[in-house]
């Protein structure tokens, strides 16, 4: 149980951060931009640009050239060979498309396609489009029904879209970062300026001390997650299957866990400069390799069962799991368990390695 | 009755020039600190003063020796040691963005304890800056809103580190004031200091430490008796600190 002293310390640290406004609103502004970039990408991606110079001018090319711009993934240009080759090469159209004097019905009409080979993403995609052009114009002119049909379902049968992979993966790095910057960086700056050993003059014990900040901070996280949350749900119209409980229950174990680590690397920490270097060092793979922004699964396969045990990719995953699934937390899956397991490692190294005396030498 | 047993105390650090070698900044000291005196702790930079109160307040580890404060272990209970003590630290800083009565009561929380903010902060003339911060202070209310953060707990023994380094002879005078007026309460004082009329006037007895040892422990009477006997004694003159006061007053300045 909390003693006396222990909540006061912990409504005291409340209080310093709750006044601290500018940096308030800045955590929940940051991934508001964050969220409101990916919801755009994620929309009817644009058409892509395709050049056709058509010098058969025949029948064929002309039915070919129709059935090409009434597709929608394409916004097609004509013109000259020499002006759609500047075009090309300076990036105006992605890929151009030559229709040869010779492209007629007897034998095979041949097409040649000029693309910039940098953009490797792109070329699988067009070339797939305009075969599946010709076999549609080649099934209309000999007049032969088609064989198969494609219908694509989600297997999960609900709605989701990309945005609500990413919303749980952005809420558990967001949670990373304002833990550590907030317990890792506090605590430098609190020992170089001779807060903390004024504050250890006292009869408080580390293992308080840090217990108190952690609360604290719990609940200043929970505050801007909410908003942010909140936000994301009013204004993009993000879907959330689980219990809202289940879903705060694991950013508030979440929150422990990273702060604990805050505590941890602001003991390593020597000075003001090395925390953050230091912090970034345990953030950045995480972000890559925690399966944010994308699954874990489509990491190489020798990184996969690290990615799995680091502990943003076990909050962030619970946080996917509920959000999306509408799992709960407590299920006793590796998840629930990492999460635990995380706890207590944390915990045991923020304490352990607490050092509130190190002086810049 | 001695409060404060310090024997053999010592303290090492690892030598600036060689990382194997260790630097002893304080050589095996004794002290005897009797209740209810103000005993100064006296001593160039670098004698070893900081690392000693640091010891004696259970915040620097004792690499040998021991120090027993009303009779209890600071090495085996420094947590029953700090309830007893009140701390000045030479610079303090405090938390951001909370103000003197929200740090009054933080540091009665520590202690448990419970203080009225205002009634503290009178005794130190700081009542009508209760919702100002630390930051808004000038020089000589600052060092005495950390006298008062020592207070909260009403210690037995308060420890202060060159309390009236950087004020004006004002609010010099002030500390001095506030010093005798607690001592007189009851409270045993050791202060640090550079200034040898401060000791003068403020000491009961004064250690002074050089090179990590003490080479000399007594009344400040007693040490110019035995060491300064034969400079000539001071005319009855006053010395340029009292011009000041004259022409300037003896109020504390500040707003």
């Amino acid at each position: 149980m909390l003693s006396k002293s222990q909540i006061f310390l912990v409504s005291t640290f409340i209080k310093i951060y709750y006044r601290d406004r500018q940096s308030l609103i800045f955590s929940i502004i940051f991934p508001l931009i964050l969220i409101g970039v990916f919801l755009y990408a994620d929309g009817e991606p644009s058409p892509t640009n395709l050049g056709l110079v058509n010098q058969s001018q025949n029948e064929l090319s002309l039915k070919f050239t129709k059935l090409l711009e009434d597709k929608k993934i394409f916004l097609v240009q004509q013109g000259t060979l020499s002006e759609l080759k500047d075009s090309l090469n300076s990036g105006d159209i992605t890929a151009l498309i030559i229709i040869p004097e010779t492209f007629n019905q007897s034998g095979i009409a041949q097409l040649k396609l000029l693309l910039d080979a940098s953009q490797v993403r792109q070329v699988d995609f067009i070339k797939d489009s305009i075969e599946s052009t010709l076999l549609s114009i080649e099934r209309e002119i000999r007049g032969a029904q088609p064989m198969f049909a494609l219908e694509l379902e989600d297997i999960k049968s609900r709605p989701q879209r990309y945005i609500d992979f990413l919303l749980p993966g952005i809420l558990a790095y967001m949670l990373m970062n304002l833990c550590v910057a907030g317990s890792g960086y506090n605590l430098v700056e609190y020992r170089r300026r001779g807060i903390l050993k004024r504050l250890f003059v006292t009869p408080i014990k580390p293992k308080d001390f840090i217990i108190s900040i952690v609360l604290a901070r719990m609940f200043i996280v929970l505050i801007q997650l909410s908003i942010i949350l909140a936000l994301a749900v009013g204004l993009l119209d993000i879907n959330i299957i689980g219990s809202l409980m289940s879903l705060f229950g694991a950013v508030v174990l979440g929150a422990f866990i990273f702060l604990c680590i805050g505590f941890f690397l602001g003991s390593l920490a020597k000075t003001q400069e090395s925390i953050q270097p230091i912090a970034l060092l345990f953030t950045f793979p995480q972000l890559i390799l925690s399966g944010i922004f994308f699954p874990i699964a489509s990491l190489p396969g020798i990184l996969q069962p690290t990615a799995h045990i680091l502990p943003l990719s076990v909050i962030a995953s619970s946080i996917r799991d509920i959000a999306n699934d509408g799992a709960t937390l407590i299920n006793f899956d590796l998840n629930f368990l990492g999460i635990i397991l995380w706890m207590l490692i944390s915990f045991f190294i923020a304490t352990k390695f607490f050092d509130w005396q190190k002086v810049n030498s | 009755m001695s409060i404060i047993t310090v024997k053999n105390l010592t303290k090492n650090y690892p030598s600036p020039e060689s990382a194997n070698e260790l630097f002893t900044a304080v050589d095996s000291i004794n002290l005897n600190i009797e209740k209810e005196e103000i005993f100064g702790l006296l001593g160039p930079n670098g004698a070893g003063k900081t690392s000693t109160l640091e010891m004696l307040e259970g915040l620097n580890k004792i690499d040998d020796g021991s120090v027993e404060i009303d009779s209890i272990n600071v090495e085996s209970s420094p947590y029953a040691v700090k309830k007893i003590i009140g701390v000045q630290l030479q610079s303090s800083e405090y938390f951001d963005r909370l103000n003197l009565s929200d740090l009054i009561n933080l540091f009665a929380a520590l202690y448990s304890a419970s203080v009225e903010p205002r009634e503290l902060l009178a005794k130190f003339n700081l009542e009508n800056k209760i919702l100002a911060k630390p930051d808004e202070l000038s020089g000589g209310q600052r060092q005495r809103f950390s006298i008062a953060c020592a207070l909260v707990h009403n210690p037995k023994i308060l420890f202060l580190d060159e309390p009236t380094t950087g004020l004006d002879p004002q609010a010099k005078r002030n500390i001095w004031k506030i010093v005798k007026t607690l001592n007189k309460a009851g409270m045993t004082i050791v202060l640090t200091t550079h200034n040898m009329e401060e000791a003068e006037y403020l000491c009961d007895r004064i250690a002074i430490m050089d090179e990590g040892s003490v080479i000399a422990q007594d009344s400040p009477k007693q040490l110019i008796k035995d060491y300064a006997n034969n400079i000539p004694e001071r005319t009855s003159r006053g010395n340029l600190e009292d011009v000041f006061l004259a022409l300037t007053g003896h109020e504390l300045r500040e707003t």
